[in-house]
């Protein structure tokens, strides 16, 4: 695979296919749609090309010659200015098993929501070339290891996003839009500052000997590059850091979203349209923990170490109070974007307990979340394209008029309970294996276990209000799934219950690097706690 | 009693005070101009009386002169958009032009 | 003056000269043929490039103009310097840009008899600012701040029987007279103290001669006074978004650009070689203590980007709305000259750059569109994203990168600004710089809001602009992108600009 720009070209696949839909006639409707498809179905190809020759005993995380697929080359670089030395800023990718399941994932999901716009009909051609901008931003934000470039895919998914809610959305689009909008640059303003305080505590060695700035993620991660006056320098003993790692914290939060950061999610998820959902819940969401797994741990070691507790009580907050919320809703698809607070509360809280199996449970969890979700939200538009209505009690006895259907809603009901067989529950077991093993987090991961609890009562009760029961008159027309909804369906069951089967196939992609990961964590507490002596 | 540098200070400042004043409490833009004028030659006196006492060389008067035309030339300019300001509004009274607000 | 010195002190000024000769061939041209005033703008672009090239040649020249007899060496009326043909470039090609706004803008272009006046004053404005940006000594600063206001008070009520033409006239003029007024008295007070008025000698006296701390300060804040009534800082804004909304469009984006510009540069040469006694190894500027510029610097800068951006949320006009975006953009811009070092001034003028390019786009598009509808008011824009593709999308990038996103010019310019205060430790101002960024977006995209997501109750009309003002919007729009991901060319430009001759 040397030499072959794979993730260069997993990234900037779609902004191709955004050049060519905005270069075709408006009305060419179909070539677009087929267009932007082949865009995404190129994207899942390249990952699956990447899957196979992925090395799986490679660590990553922290050391450049244990990235795969890396490509570095100079981006940015003035010299010449006395006081600041050289500005140099890299365009460096390459991928490690935290990002590995998440680039999968961002491939599939994005190939899904694609099938699932097809019966979008307003300005299709400004659609669809958003839609594949906010793909390059996902992708990008991934596989970046340069802090500046990652900033700036995160970014770049912001704008797209607004106008996919806002022009697509449902009645009250405006609002949900701009609350999304807000909420996220608020918290990247702050990503921005500590990436700047970042920058200005690490230098990194350049081939010539000469010590420069540096935006790489790797050298901030190395305490031998911090320098001694740097405002967020281990060394310098009137450091920032907790600071920072709070703000950084609360940027990334806001995406996950963590209680009390959350207020924009169901707004956004109900009034998005659905692929727009799908994208938010399946890929959207990851990024907040993707970010505290590749950016806040390592390079924050000490204050991650100290805060386990804490970031576990917010995990444990996200998981019972997403899902009494989700309880409380009537509104089918309200209630999935609740769930998806809760689900995302077992991410943080196998992250917290800071072990192997608990953080492996973190990553599998946010795969397998990204799929239940896009599985559930895609069933919710199902139901509402032929309905046109999303509430939980409009609905009653579908399982006759509909039994294929039902029968998917079943696999993604049960997944996101968490019963054995499907992946969610392979994901959940290790997070609570992870979080209970740990002193520090175990009461708080016991009490989360009630989370399960009352997943499975949110999920049945809907299932029961939805497909038990008699059946409406004036749903007695309803037909079962057409042969785009079973493209799209299909893929994501299968996903689901192959890695509740067999979850070794995920697992052995990450389990190398989050050793690494923890083990990094560990070691470097110490070299980064060296202030206070 | 011989009239010193703090002398003319003091009728400069004063004027400065009375442009001011005159900036801020009248209605009239013509009056309100007149308040510039005067901060103008408070800035004037300044430079000719510091001229003259610190032994500065001509600078300051020279300064002044300078002064003199383009206060002139203000007060042209200025004059020509107070009478189109007449022409539209029938009067000048700078409180009631206020179509352009928030 | 010896007559050698005097040559010499020409040939520094040769861009100066150009911007003259053409002012006079204007008056001339109009003079003789009356009714040929399609050759107008196609003079003035001409004049001007030629002023450009010659500027962009001599990049690197530095030199004192003008030095009176019987002075040290060092003194002169004025620095001819790489920071200077910075701005002068900034000017002169913001001034190009501008010509062809107007002769595009139907406001300007209503009072047809009149359109020799209109190039002779914009010449008028362009020469002030040229003598702005290089003026070392205090008079020549007046003066030139004088040539600059006049031309403008009288361009900002060029449509003579519109209203709010002359209402802005008005406001600005006694606003800009008051202010300048203030700051003459200023003048004559350090001149006093002094007892010369160049900045060499100002500095000079500073760190040798015996100070009265009441008297200079007074006299500073009075000549502050003056150059913050110029780049529209708080407290002395109030003019600005009346003026803004009131004057013609073209000059709207003139006075919001350029005049801004001279202003910064006047204010940064006044710091700079007025007050710094050394610059560190680092690039910081230690000034003389008898004044902290940087405090000022900083609550003044707070105040006008906080009012700017704040009062920016409640605007339905959108000439307005961007009066007060650019208010809350000089507070951006003078936080970077608050931090008092040379990598503050970089950030300012990469800043400075990229805001020229944006802002003019937003203006020149908000006037396309007022062509066709005859409105700046935001609720007539509903819908028009879609009638009107190209120049939604162009007005789309020009406001996000007015709110600093990336992949825009926008955010660069933001990302050298935080740059600059984190360096400088200065933390919590860079916070309240970027609060306002998220505040700001707000009214950013709110235009975008009406533009695509709300449904029109009327339909919207179709806006197709012409070929020419097509390629003018790509001009603009194609850099906001192109600098917002390769953003080395601005960067080499600006840091070979921080450079001040003779000190």
């Amino acid at each position: 695979m040397n030499g072959f720009p794979i993730l260069t070209l997993l990234t900037f696949i779609p902004v191709l296919g955004m050049v060519l839909v905005l270069l075709m006639p408006k009305d060419k409707e179909r070539e677009i749609k087929i267009t932007t498809l082949i865009a995404t179905g190129i994207q899942v190809v390249l990952s699956a090309v990447l899957l196979m020759s992925y090395d799986y005993n490679a660590g990553g995380i922290f050391e450049e010659s244990s990235f795969q697929f890396i490509e570095k080359f100079r981006w940015i670089e003035i010299t010449g200015l006395s006081w600041l030395g050289t500005v140099k800023i890299d365009y460096f990718l390459g991928v490690d098993g935290l990002s590995t399941p998440m680039v999968l994932l961002t491939s599939i999901v994005a190939f899904i929501a694609t099938l699932s716009s097809w019966n979008i009909s307003k300005s299709l051609k400004g659609y669809f070339a958003l839609f594949l901008l906010l793909d390059t931003g996902m992708m990008g934000v991934f596989v970046s290891l340069d802090f500046f470039l990652f900033y700036v895919f995160w970014e770049l998914m912001l704008l797209p996003m607004y106008f996919l809610i806002g022009i697509w959305g449902g009645t009250r689009k405006e609002y949900a839009a701009i609350k999304f909008f807000i909420y996220t640059l608020f918290g990247s303003v702050f990503m921005l500052l500590v990436m700047i305080g970042l920058y200005f505590s690490t230098q990194e060695t350049l081939a010539d000997g000469s010590a420069v700035f540096t935006f790489n993620m790797l050298s901030m991660m190395d305490p031998a590059n911090y320098t001694a006056d740097g405002i967020l320098s281990p060394f310098n003993p009137g450091n920032l850091r907790f600071i920072a790692y709070i703000a950084l914290f609360v940027g990334f939060a806001i995406k996950i979203p963590m209680f009390p950061f959350h207020t924009w999610l169901p707004d956004a998820h109900v009034e998005a349209p659905t692929p727009i959902s799908v994208i938010l819940a399946g890929v959207l969401l990851k990024m907040g923990t993707y970010g505290i797994l590749r950016i806040s741990y390592p390079m924050f070691p000490e204050i991650t170490k100290d805060l386990m507790w804490y970031i576990a009580l917010f995990g444990m907050i996200n998981i019972i109070y997403g899902a009494l919320c989700a309880m409380a809703q009537k509104d089918f698809k309200k209630l999935i974007a609740y769930s998806s607070i809760s689900h995302m509360g077992y991410v943080l809280l196998g992250m917290a307990s800071l072990s192997t199996t608990g953080i492996n449970g973190a990553i599998f969890q946010m795969f397998n979340h990204g799929t239940i979700t896009s599985m559930l939200f895609l069933i919710v538009g199902v139901i509402y394209d032929r309905t046109h209505t999303r509430g939980l009690d409009d609905f009653g006895g579908l399982a006759n008029q509909m039994p294929v259907y039902t029968g998917f809603v079943t696999v993604a009901f049960f997944a996101a309970i968490g019963l054995p067989g499907m992946s969610g529950w392979v994901s959940e077991a290790l997070v609570f294996v992870g979080s209970i093993g740990e002193e520090i987090t175990r009461i708080l991961a016991m009490i989360s276990t009630l989370g399960i609890l009352l997943g499975a009562g949110y999920m049945l009760w809907a299932l029961q209000r939805i497909f038990l029961g008699n059946l409406k008159e004036k749903w007695s027309d309803l037909t079962d799934l057409d042969g785009r909804e079973y493209a799209m369906l299909v893929p994501l069951a299968v996903i689901i219950i192959f890695l509740g089967i067999y979850p070794s196939f995920m697992l052995d992609i990450m389990n190398t690097s989050v050793n690494t990961l923890v083990e990094f964590v560990s070691v470097n507490v110490s070299k980064f706690t060296l202030s206070g002596l | 009693m011989e009239v010193g540098l703090s002398h003319f200070l003091v009728v400069s400042t004063a004027l400065l005070s009375l442009g001011i004043y005159g900036v801020i409490t009248r209605k009239n833009a013509v009056m309100v101009l007149m308040g510039i004028e005067l901060i103008l030659n408070a800035a004037n006196i300044n430079f000719v009386a510091f001229s003259k006492y610190g032994n500065f060389g001509l600078e300051g008067q020279v300064m002044a002169l300078f002064i003199i035309v383009l206060a002139a030339a203000e007060a042209a300019i200025a004059l020509a958009i107070v009478l189109n300001i007449y022409k539209t509004f029938n009067h000048v009274n700078v409180d009631e032009i206020e179509d352009l607000k928030e | 003056m010896e007559m050698n010195s005097l040559y010499d002190s020409l040939s520094l000024i040769a861009p100066e000269l150009i911007i003259s000769v053409t002012l006079l061939v204007i008056v001339l041209f109009d003079l003789i043929f009356k009714n040929n005033k399609k050759m107008l703008p196609f003079l003035s672009t001409v004049g001007l490039a030629v002023a450009l090239i010659t500027q962009a040649g001599n990049l690197t020249d530095g030199g004192f103009a003008f030095s009176p007899e019987n002075t040290p060496l060092f003194y002169g009326m004025l620095t001819i310097d790489s920071f200077g043909a910075f701005f002068k470039i900034l000017v002169l090609a913001a001034s190009m840009l501008i010509i062809y706004f107007s002769s595009t803008t139907d406001e300007v272009n209503e009072s047809f008899d009149r359109l020799g006046e209109y190039y002779t004053l914009i010449f008028g404005m362009v020469l002030g600012m040229m003598f702005m940006i290089s003026a070392s000594d205090l008079i020549l600063i007046y003066l030139s701040v004088e040539l600059l206001s006049l031309s403008s008070y009288v361009l900002a009520g060029f449509s003579k029987n519109k209203t709010r033409n002359n209402e802005a006239a008005l406001k600005y003029l006694l606003f800009g007279a008051f202010s300048s007024g203030l700051m003459l008295f200023g003048i004559s007070l350090i001149y006093g103290m002094v007892g010369s008025t160049n900045l060499t000698a100002l500095n000079n006296f500073l760190q040798t001669g015996s100070i009265n701390l009441f008297t200079i300060t007074i006299s500073l804040i009075l000549v502050f006074a003056g150059i913050g009534y110029k780049i529209s800082s708080a407290p002395f804004h109030f003019w600005t978004p009346d003026v803004y909304e009131g004057a013609p469009i073209s000059i709207t984006a003139f006075l919001s650009v350029a005049s801004k510009a001279a202003g910064f540069a006047l204010l940064i040469r006044f710091i700079r070689v007025g007050f710094v006694s050394y610059v560190d190894s680092e690039g910081f500027w230690k000034l003389s203590e008898v004044f902290d510029w940087q405090l000022l610097l900083v609550i003044i800068a707070i105040l006008t980007m906080t009012l700017g951006n704040f009062s920016a949320l409640w605007q339905d006009n959108l000439k307005r709305m961007l009066a007060y975006s650019s208010i809350a953009h000089a507070g951006y811009m003078l936080l970077g000259l608050a931090v008092m070092s040379d990598q503050g001034v970089l950030a300012v003028l990469v800043y400075f750059f990229i805001y020229a390019i944006m802002n003019i786009g937003a203006f020149f598009i908000v006037m396309l569109i007022a062509n066709r509808i005859g409105s700046e008011n935001i609720d007539d824009y509903d819908g028009l994203g879609f009638k009107a593709p190209l120049l939604g999308v162009s007005l789309g990038i020009f406001l996000v990168s007015l709110t600093g996103i990336p992949p825009t010019a926008g955010f660069i310019g933001k990302l050298y600004l935080f740059i600059a205060l984190v360096d400088a430790n200065m933390i919590a101002v860079a916070v309240i710089a970027l609060l306002n960024t998220v505040v700001s977006l707000y009214y950013y995209i709110r235009v975008l809001k009406h533009m695509y997501l709300v449904k029109p109750s009327t339909e919207p009309p179709v806006i197709k602009p012409s070929f020419n003002n097509l390629i003018f919007v790509l001009i603009l729009a194609v850099p906001t992108i192109i600098f917002g991901i390769y953003f080395t060319p601005i960067l080499d430009f600006a840091k070979q600009c921080v450079q001040f001759f003779g000190v």
